[in-house]
């Protein structure tokens, strides 16, 4: 091949701080299949949306006619069933639905709203300990700790935990890469963390089988509902992908928000002056930095016809939602920042029966994080421009990003 | 402040009834109800309620000063 693929690119490390002119040349071709048994990538908005809501999307590894490494994760591999990101209704229904009767409306419609004031006593005691540096690391001291001390209060994990099961969340996010996810010691560390991290939490729900708390692992554990209860090991699965969900997508949202007003100072400054832009900051960033690139573990259950093209039953498919949030065809000057468009909308939280699950917290965290920032850093500038990336091409986000202050307030 | 959701549009992603659950609610899993005529100390949550609709299918008046100023945020 004269020509290294687009698929290659996309995953190369090298483009990872600036993906969207790759994005661009690959809408060219809104349905893209490069190699035999790799995937078909789709990148234009109204086909990944539409598709989303597909009934012939399946989610669920089992249906892929040539399964990889990384999709051994049934029981046997690592002791977990999959969580319901990875699977189709009508299972992916029942366990979503119990798990949202701990997390949201009809029957929690309180339990984000009244988290309000914590999330903003966190962030303000993140920032009160920056102290008088007048360089800082925004991923370690705020956006990082900020999510992580959220969603461990929220399922009921202890926050001092932290650096144990850190070492288990790397290992399975790095799972997730598609870059790394064929190397064969990569997916084993990734499912044997799996299991530790089960294991771990299984000493959770043996606690709260004994006396439940105000928590979301309590109501998991005593669930019973009109679809029954979860089982230990659906219970264990489901608290493993919040876990990891809640913390590894916000800390990029946060991040990359930060380094996009910087960027960006006009709406900085004016969201100094008016918090309820956040608003629509948050929104405009879930399509111009969408902390979640694109969706890899898709496969169709029946042959798809997509612009003309055939796509087997049981291919990969990937959604580049990266891509779709910047279609011309879909968005003016996709490539301009812009919270004052009136029309902003995105794949940022995918859509359809997957729809992230985490966006209420996730929305909430990231506009009082960046509200504060603005409002407390006092001529903040970026450091270095780009920042160093992680090597994750699925979770894209700063490692780093040092940001240079004359003070906080 | 008067608000209008567009029932044909909404597909009970209920994040609504999140972020202003004073003023929308799920009525089981799918249907939704809502406060038309929604109290001004709501104006902060409602702002947010209706960016984060994934089907823009939120209208309100009266938000100015939130949500950048922009008094109809669905359009």
């Amino acid at each position: 091949m004269p020509q290294t693929s687009m698929l290659r690119q996309i995953t190369d490390f090298a483009n990872r701080a600036n993906p969207y002119p790759l994005y661009e040349e690959l809408r060219k071709t809104p349905v893209l299949h490069e190699e035999e048994d790799g995937p078909y990538l789709i990148s234009t908005y109204h086909d990944i949306e539409a598709l989303l809501h597909d009934p012939r999307i399946s989610s669920d590894a089992a249906n892929l006619a040539a399964p990889g490494a990384d999709e051994l994760s049934g029981p046997e591999a690592t002791g977990l069933p999959p969580s319901f990101i990875r699977l189709d209704p009508p299972e992916h229904d029942r366990l979503r639905r119990i798990a949202n009767s701990s997390f949201g409306p009809p029957h929690q419609p309180y339990r984000i709203d009244n988290m309000r004031g914590q999330l903003e006593e966190i962030v303000t005691g993140l920032v009160d300990g920056l102290g008088d540096a007048r360089e800082f690391d925004l991923v370690d001291q705020v956006a990082y700790p900020f999510p992580v001390t959220v969603i461990c209060r929220l399922l009921g994990v202890p926050r001092e935990d932290e650096p144990r099961f850190r070492a288990w969340v790397d290992p399975i996010v790095a799972g997730l890469d598609p870059d790394t996810r064929t190397a064969a010691d990569s997916e084993k560390a990734a499912q044997e963390a799996r299991l530790q991290l089960g294991m771990y939490l299984n000493g959770l729900v043996e606690q709260r089988h004994r006396e439940a708390r105000d928590d979301m692992l309590s109501d998991l554990v005593h669930s019973h509902g009109p679809d029954g209860s979860m089982t230990t090991m659906e219970v264990l699965s489901t608290t493993v992908l919040l876990l990891i969900a809640g913390h590894e997508t916000t800390v990029n949202l946060i991040t990359n928000g930060m380094l996009t007003l910087l960027r960006y100072p006009q709406y900085l400054e004016r969201l100094r002056d008016d918090p309820g832009l956040s608003v629509r900051i948050v929104e405009e960033l879930l399509r111009y930095e969408p902390p979640v690139q694109l969706l890899p573990q898709r496969t169709c259950i029946a042959d798809l016809e997509v612009h003309g093209v055939t796509i087997p039953k049981g291919s990969r498919i990937w959604f580049v939602l990266g891509a779709g949030n910047r279609d011309p065809h879909r968005f003016t000057d996709p490539d301009r920042f812009d919270p004052d468009r009136q029309d902003i909308q995105h794949l940022g939280f995918g859509s359809g029966i997957h729809s992230c699950f985490g966006a209420p917290l996730a929305r909430l965290e990231a506009q009082i994080a960046l509200s504060q920032l603005a409002r407390r850093l006092d001529g903040p500038r970026l450091v270095e421009d780009p920042p160093p990336y992680r090597p994750n091409a699925v979770l894209r986000g700063p490692r780093h990003l040092n940001i240079a202050v004359d003070g906080i307030k | 402040m008067r608000l209008v959701v567009d029932l044909n549009r909404c597909q009970g992603y209920a994040q609504c009834a999140f972020l202003a659950p004073d003023v929308f609610a799920m009525h089981g899993e799918e249907s939704l109800v809502y406060n038309p005529q929604a109290e001004r100390e709501q104006r902060e949550r409602v702002a947010r309620a209706v960016a984060a609709c994934p089907v823009q299918a939120i209208t309100a008046d009266g938000l100015d000063g939130f949500a950048g100023g922009t008094s109809d945020a669905a359009h």
